[in-house]
């Protein structure tokens, strides 16, 4: 009897790893986007960063709110990450905050966004437009120039 | 402590057998995923290289490649299509590179079709200096990815103008390509680890089964009472033992059944165990070998030292000095000595085996229990042409019907007519000679051979009465015959014939052994009732006491021959003779004197009432006529 305890707690062990259905679900993805964006923004903004995620999801809420102070509405925060795609909202436009996309088309196409962090050939990949960096004022520590594009 | 030991040492054992196991399976394990990842994708490094090749064609005419692709649109297109054909479920991306003057590699053209479609000089941040390396080597690379969760490799080919890599070709492979590789890896690394395991298990079973089993067999081979080796393992043993290295002891406790009766078992089992402590205490774990054959009996194995077998008879007598010297406790504050009669044989290997060994020295300790006990006595292999006939001679006489009976006249004193014969044990030696039971009866005593002698005796003298109805004939009987059911069957079956039992008398000699069994006492009064005549042997020895052949109410006294012999010398033996006479005849008991050798010796006894005479003076053992 022992014997057969014994193998069935060798073989259930050796598939431990099939168990995953037993854990939360958690997105590595989100997790470095996080660190990625909260380092960029503490660099941009000197003073406390309060971020807005517009439809922020539970999960994103979750991560984030490790690293940032999320803000509930656009006009109570400073640093705004547009992660998703949203038509016909301007309200947040109108306010002079730092807009961060995940799109490296919206960031080409929209001159609000400063920079992007996105997921190119499942690489994460980091762009600043020096213009519109200089355009408000923002001074990013060298090790980002290799991330600054001149267009 | 020792247990503990070898306990860590076999643990450290398993251990590094595991370590080694699992760090071969890994290496294994990671050799075969690199070999089965090679066969898998060395086909599709080879389309890569036709791809960067066909690009290399599509830019024959080009003087500067990445100016020429950025500028015409139509050849981006024809490479964008070019790269499309490469990418299947296994390759998720393919693209190609340029390195712009400021080291950063930009994109210039992309096989996706999809949102995922790179732009053209879109900034491609780089994850591994592998990327840049390429522009040294100049020869195709394949980069690991091992932080990127959806990618596992790059493939990376250089396409070269004027021997200057110009653009590289990348092709990213996706994880179901690894995910493959390890689910046959996992699969195998699993059965391979089921199967370690359940050798393992097995072994460790098998070991618990071996230490279990050798348990089991230690329990059987020790005495639980004395802790020394017991009479399974000299069975086991026995034939194993290499003679040419031992001494054999064989030691006997003296009056250990007196013990036994005064004090109770309990403390002649705490005796026993005090005496096997200094047995043990005094010979060599290592070199000897302690058994416990009998009940008070004890051989032991004494190693000797090339052909010096003094050093271990040495231990033999230290074994005696020490119990001498020891006080055996039998309460608190009481002790008793004890005594130990121990036969030695010096020399076991002239034996053709254990055996035989054992009997000499058995023998031995029966010279040193008669020579008065506490005591040891030697078996001397070198005189044996003087002393005793071997069993081995013993059997093949019996074999052969060597063993005969001589008959010795015992006469009338008045009539000087044959009124018994004494029969006498002989046995008939290979070279003819005579061999008396003085050399024999040591060697049989204490076995069976003894009860096949007298088997024989008997029945001697049964076709020798049958033979002639007119003759009586005594027989010597042991003390151990007595006790002997086959034997008294026998004399059982004989009074069952007519004119045998009233004609054939028993001869006993008095003793320790039927005094104390009364299981041979309740014998001879069964033969008595069944018509024998009792004769009690030696009378007059040391061991004699005048109420002894009232209570087993003997029908005659035979007088020690000693004593015989002195009375024309010394005038205490005839007094003692004559007492005796006179004792026997209060005690309505016929009187015989043994040992009338000489007319001197007749004329002296003729003074005396005794009723009958044996010796040479009236006639010499022989068969009768």
């Amino acid at each position: 009897m022992k014997f057969f305890i014994c193998i069935f707690t060798i073989i259930t062990s050796l598939f431990s790893s099939q168990y995953t259905f037993l854990l939360e679900k958690y997105d590595k993805e989100i997790e470095l986007e996080a660190k990625i964006l909260f380092d960029i923004a503490k660099s941009s903004i000197k003073k406390d960063i309060k971020l807005f995620i517009p439809k922020i999801t539970n999960i994103e809420k979750k991560v984030y709110s490790k690293y940032f102070i999320l803000a509930k509405e656009c006009k109570t925060s400073n640093f705004i990450f547009i992660n998703k795609t949203i038509h016909n909202d301007k309200s947040c436009n109108k306010l002079n905050k730092l807009f961060f996309t995940n799109n490296y088309k919206k960031l080409l196409s929209d001159s609000k966004y400063y920079g992007a962090f996105f997921w190119c050939k499942g690489r994460p990949n980091i762009v600043f437009i020096k213009s519109r960096l200089e355009k408000k004022s923002i001074e990013l520590p060298n090790n980002y120039n290799q991330y600054i594009e001149n267009f | 402590m020792k247990n503990k030991f070898y306990l860590m040492i076999f643990a450290a054992v398993i251990i590094v057998i595991l370590t080694v196991m699992f760090s071969m399976i890994l290496k294994l394990e990671k050799e075969t995923k690199n070999k089965m990842f090679e066969i898998s994708t060395s086909d599709v490094f080879s389309i890569v290289q036709n791809s960067a090749n066909t690009i290399q064609q599509y830019l024959k005419n080009s003087t500067n490649y990445i100016d020429d692709i950025k500028n015409d649109v139509l050849l981006q297109k024809k490479i964008d299509k070019n790269l499309q054909i490469l990418i299947t479920k296994n390759i998720k991306y393919a693209y190609l590179l340029y390195k712009d003057k400021k080291g950063i590699l930009r994109f210039l053209a992309d096989g996706s079709v999809t949102e995922e479609k790179a732009f053209l000089n879109q900034k491609f941040d780089a994850d591994s200096p592998i990327w840049f390396d390429i522009y040294e080597k100049k020869v195709p690379l394949t980069i690991e990815h091992t932080l990127l969760y959806n990618l596992s490799i790059s493939h990376i080919v250089p396409i070269i103008y004027n021997k200057k890599v110009e653009l590289i070709l990348a092709v990213d492979f996706s994880l179901k390509k690894v995910k493959d590789t390890d689910e046959v890896m996992n699969l195998i690394k699993n059965g391979i680890l089921i199967t370690i395991v359940c050798i393992l298990m097995f072994i460790l079973i098998f070991l618990v089964q071996i230490i279990r089993y050798k348990n089991i067999k230690k329990t059987a081979f020790y005495d639980k009472l004395t802790n020394v080796l017991n009479r399974n393992y000299l069975q086991k043993a026995k034939d194993f033992f290499n003679l040419n290295d031992y001494i054999l002891a064989v030691l006997d406790i003296d009056y250990f059944k007196k013990i036994n009766d005064t004090y109770g078992h309990h403390i002649g089992d705490e005796i026993l165990k005090r005496f096997a402590d200094i047995i043990l205490h005094t010979t060599r774990e290592k070199d000897d070998i302690v058994i416990r054959y009998g009940g008070e009996e004890f051989l032991v194995l004494a190693k000797t030292k090339r052909n010096d077998n003094l050093s271990a008879l040495n231990l033999i007598e230290r074994i005696f000095f020490n119990i001498q010297k020891n006080k055996f406790h039998i309460s608190n504050e009481d002790f008793i000595n004890i005594t130990v009669s121990i036969g030695v044989n010096l020399t076991p290997h002239y034996s053709k085996n254990f055996s035989e060994a054992f009997k000499l020295a058995d023998i031995a300790l029966y010279n040193a229990k008669n020579s008065g006990r506490n005591n040891i006595a030697i078996y001397d292999e070198k005189n044996k042409e003087n002393s005793n006939i071997s069993i081995n001679e013993l059997n093949f006489a019996i074999e052969d019907d060597r063993v005969i009976c001589h008959f010795q006249k015992i006469v009338d004193a008045q009539t000087q007519e044959t009124s018994y014969y004494e029969a006498l044990l002989r046995v008939i030696d290979k070279r003819g000679n005579l061999i008396k039971p003085d050399k024999i009866l040591p060697v049989i005593m204490g076995t069976f051979m003894l009860r096949d002698i007298s088997r024989k005796v008997l029945n001697i003298c049964y076709e020798e009465l049958l033979s002639n109805q007119e003759i009586y004939i005594n027989v010597n009987l042991s003390p151990e015959d007595l006790i002997n059911e086959p034997i008294i069957d026998i004399l059982k079956n004989y009074a069952t014939k007519e004119n045998i039992a009233n004609r054939l008398g028993i001869e006993i000699i008095q003793s320790e052994e039927i005094e104390n069994y009364e299981n041979a006492k309740n014998n001879l009064f069964l033969l008595k009732k069944l018509g024998y005549k009792i004769f009690l042997d030696n009378f007059g020895n040391g061991y004699s006491n005048f109420l002894y052949p009232i209570e087993i109410q003997a029908d005659y006294l035979k007088i020690d021959g000693e004593i015989v012999r002195k009375i024309i010398d010394d005038k205490d033996s005839f007094l003692v003779l004559k007492s005796i006479v006179n004792f026997a005849k209060d005690a309505n008991i016929k009187v015989i004197a043994r040992c009338v050798e000489k007319q001197e010796i007749y004329e002296k006894v003729k003074t005396l009432d005794i009723e009958y005479f044996q010796g040479y003076f009236f006639s010499k053992p022989d068969l009768i006529k």
